[in-house]
Parts: C-alpha cells; sequence; structure tokens
C-alpha cells in the first residue's frame, strides 16, 4: 500500500466510522424512545413488574408453600373463632 | 567442571539480555503504580508480573510451550477472554440512567471521534515516515481512545497483536489516568455557568424497560453490525442476565467470580505480550503519545457535543456529562461529579453523568465493530 493510498483509507475510515456510529446511536435513540413509551403505555394497564424481578422458577413450589400457609391460617381461624365463641357463651 | 560450566551458562546473569533487564525494571515499575499508586490495581497487578515472568532469561514462559503463552493463545489470541470480561461488564450496567434520557447516546457517539482522529494522526505519522504504521495498526491504535480495556485488547489481538502489549498498558494507564487527564480539558472547554447548569431529576424507569433493552440493543446490532456482535452480544447477555432477575446465581457468578478469575489470566497473558524485542521500540512510545491524544479528543468532543445538545433541545444538559462519553466507567462519571460539585456544591452529576458513560462503552464496541469490519475485510 504507498502511502498516500493509506491517507486516503484512514481519512475514508475516519469518515465511514464517525458516520456509522452516529447513525447506529441514533437508531438506537429512537428505539429506545419508541420501546420507552411503548411499555410505558402498556404498563398503565397493566401495571409494572415487581423490583425485585418476576416470581423465579421456584414459584412451582410457592403455591403448595401457600396451601400449608392457608391450612395454618384456617387451624389459627378455627381457634380464634371457638375461643371467641366460647367467651361468648360464658359470658351468658 | 563442566556441570558447574552448565550451571552458570543458564543462570540469568549469564544470559540475561539489556532489554529484558529494562523490560523487568518496567514491569516493576507497573507492579509499583499499582500497589502504590492505585492505579487499576486489578489489571496492572497481573500485567506487570506476567512482564516480569515474561522475561526471565531462559525461562521461555512467554514463547512455545511456556505457560503465559498458553495463556495468551487460549485467550486473547481467540478473542476469549476481553469478551467474557465484557459479559461481565454488561452484568455490572444499569442502563437505567441512559434509558431514562436515550438522548445522552448522542455523547457516547461523539466521544468516540477521539478513536478516529487518532487513527488518522497514526496514519499522517506513517505518512511522513516517523513510524511504520499500517492501516491495522493505525486502527488497533486509535481504539484507545474507546477507554476500554477489553475493547482496545479484543480489537488489538485482532488487528495488530504485535502492538498488542503497548496498547493494552497504555489503555489501563490512561484508564487509571481519567481524573488527571480529563479536569484540565473540561474546565477549558466550559464556562462556569454552563458548570452550573443543574440537570431535570431522572424519570423512574421501570423493569420491564430494563429487561427489553439489552434485547433491542442486540437486535439492532444483529442488523446492522455484525462485526460488533462478539462484543455486544455478550454484552447484552451478561446485561439481561442481572435484569431478568431469575438467573441471580448466573448473573452473581458472571459479575464476581467468573470476571475475576478471567481478570488474572488476561493480565497475564497480556504480561506475556511485554516481551523486551516487541516493546522496548520507538513504536511503544508513539503508541503512548497516541493514546493519550485519543483520550484528549474523545473527552473534548464529548464536551462539544454536549454543548451543541444543549442548544438544540429544550432541557437543559450541563456540559460537563459529555466527558463521561469516553467509556471508562465508572471513572470519567465520577471525574464530571467532582468537577459540578466543585463549581456548585449542590449540583450532583453522578446519575447524569452514568448515561452518557455506559453510551461510551456501546460506541466504542459499535466503533470497534467498524474497524474489524473495514480493516479485517
Amino acid at each position: 500500500m504507498s502511502a498516500s493510498n493509506l491517507m486516503t483509507e484512514g481519512l475514508n475510515l475516519m469518515l465511514i466510522g464517525m458516520g456509522f456510529v452516529f447513525i447506529f446511536l441514533t437508531l438506537l435513540v429512537l428505539a429506545t424512545t419508541l420501546m420507552s413509551r411503548i411499555i410505558t403505555s402498556y404498563e398503565k394497564n397493566v401495571g409494572v413488574l415487581p423490583e425485585e424481578g418476576v416470581s423465579s422458577p421456584t414459584a412451582v413450589i410457592s403455591p403448595a408453600m401457600n396451601q400449608s400457609q392457608h391450612a395454618n391460617d384456617d387451624k389459627n381461624l378455627i381457634t380464634v373463632l371457638s375461643a371467641a365463641i366460647h367467651k361468648f357463651r360464658s359470658g351468658k | 567442571m563442566d556441570k558447574l560450566l552448565h550451571l552458570w551458562q543458564v543462570t540469568g546473569f549469564n544470559q540475561m539480555t539489556p532489554g529484558q533487564g529494562v523490560m523487568i525494571l518496567i514491569g516493576m515499575l507497573l507492579l509499583y503504580l499499582a500497589i502504590k499508586k492505585n492505579f487499576e490495581p486489578l489489571l496492572l497487578v497481573p500485567i506487570g508480573f506476567g512482564g516480569v515472568l515474561a522475561n526471565i532469561p531462559g525461562a521461555g514462559l512467554a514463547e512455545g510451550n511456556g505457560i503465559l503463552h498458553i495463556f495468551y493463545s487460549v485467550g486473547i489470541e481467540s478473542g476469549a477472554f476481553p469478551l467474557i470480561i465484557f459479559m461481565g461488564v454488561g452484568a455490572m450496567t444499569d442502563f437505567g440512567p441512559l434509558l431514562a434520557n436515550p438522548k445522552t447516546l448522542f455523547l457516547g457517539a461523539a466521544a468516540q471521534f477521539g478513536i478516529f482522529a487518532t487513527l488518522m494522526g497514526a496514519v499522517v505519522l506513517a505518512h511522513f515516515g516517523i513510524f511504520d504504521f499500517s492501516l491495522a495498526d493505525a486502527a488497533a491504535i486509535g481504539i484507545i481512545g474507546g477507554a476500554d480495556g477489553p475493547t482496545s485488547i479484543y480489537v488489538a489481538s485482532k488487528l495488530a497483536p504485535d502492538l498488542l502489549g503497548a496498547i493494552a498498558v497504555a489503555s489501563y494507564s490512561y484508564m487509571a489516568l481519567v481524573p488527571l487527564i480529563q479536569p484540565p480539558i473540561m474546565r477549558a472547554l466550559t464556562t462556569e455557568s454552563e458548570r452550573k447548569i443543574k440537570m431535570v431529576q431522572q424519570r423512574h424507569v421501570s423493569t420491564r424497560e430494563k429487561i427489553v433493552f439489552p434485547l433491542l440493543l442486540l437486535i439492532l446490532v444483529a442488523f446492522l453490525l455484525p462485526d460488533a456482535a462478539p462484543l455486544l452480544g455478550m454484552f447484552c447477555f451478561g446485561n439481561l442476565m442481572k435484569e431478568c432477575a431469575v438467573v441471580d446465581r448466573l448473573s452473581n457468578t458472571t459479575q464476581n467470580s467468573l470476571i475475576n478469575t478471567v481478570t488474572i489470566f488476561l493480565g497475564l497473558a497480556v504480561g506475556s505480550k511485554l516481551s523486551a524485542d516487541k516493546f522496548l521500540d520507538l513504536t511503544t512510545l508513539g503508541i503512548l503519545v497516541l493514546g493519550m491524544a485519543a483520550f484528549a479528543i474523545g473527552t473534548a468532543s464529548g464536551v462539544i457535543m454536549a454543548k451543541i445538545l444543549n442548544k438544540l433541545i429544550k432541557e437543559p444538559i450541563n456540559p460537563l456529562i459529555g466527558s463521561a462519553g469516553v467509556s471508562a466507567v465508572p471513572m470519567a462519571a465520577r471525574v464530571t461529579n467532582k468537577l459540578g460539585l466543585e463549581s456548585d456544591p449542590h449540583n450532583f452529576l453522578l446519575m447524569h453523568a452514568m448515561g452518557p458513560n455506559v453510551a461510551g462503552v456501546i460506541g466504542s464496541a459499535v466503533a470497534a465493530g467498524i474497524l474489524i469490519n473495514y480493516v479485517g475485510a
């Protein structure tokens, strides 16, 4: 490659390079703005994702946990209710 | 007696060339800068030590079957190490500030001018016969201006493996010197009142946006510039792992143990390129000077772009955040914040500067893709 050829190549690369960086990032700005707009309007209807992320795959286990919790809750409820009834009757 | 003579012949005293001696001292200097002055110690400690190891006379650690050469050919020649590091960087990056104000991407684009101006500078030097740079060499030197270690190493390994040692050392040392190089340029290009400009509080960015953004970026890269796909692909992958929050274990590994492991081997492998015959050369001096110019020009063009944007759009933009467009995350953003506080103690620019800062990472990866595409083809 002759010296002047190298200069032209360098100049070409500089113009193409800078031009392309700007085109790419401009497109990215447009795409990002559009994306944000779509998601913001979508989230107005659906609500946002929780900050700590969507529930993990262990979610399969969590309903089972919930069931046992429900069972616990029911037991507590029954205890409280029977205590209340007992008190109500004894009060009479 | 023969045995004794043989033992003498293999000692360092007998075999050491002056060049190796100087390189061992340079390796020690890098260690000193890292340990005492705290210059990017995570990289300069392995690089400096690797440099010392590579120059032990007769041991041949950096050639043939030497362990450093094996690290080099496995990790850097193949391009694997810089890409893995980039994945980790992706997993540590928060695109929130960028998404809150996408226009800051322009600042990240403008700061890449440093890369191309330096490339031109190297070509001009070659034209006048001062240095013997090819276009590929010039491109690899220019990328120092991207202020992004892994990107520089990736491009240099593809385009100019001979210069890799000098380019890696230059780019990491200048990243450490960001707090010294940037402020004078930033002060010179802005007025006191411009430095006092307060920016609007950033809006809240939802998790969904943060998850979609890396995918959007990936699609754009896939369609427009496949040559940048290795770098930005790994970057987006790392970021998606972090943001989607369902693979925390993978994301934590990527940002901690994996990136640390790879950094050790990357540093040693780069150190292996600090051999006397390749490094002790006027070319290295040229690379150091050009790299500095690349940094300075990148900083200046980022600031100037911010001033232009400030004129064009209504939202006020403090020109100081333009300088953060030369990646160097998060050092450049911290410098911006510091200068902002000097002018107005209540003006916190850190989060505003993180936008152009991560935009600079994307910008320099795109520039790297173009250089590889143009020169490699």
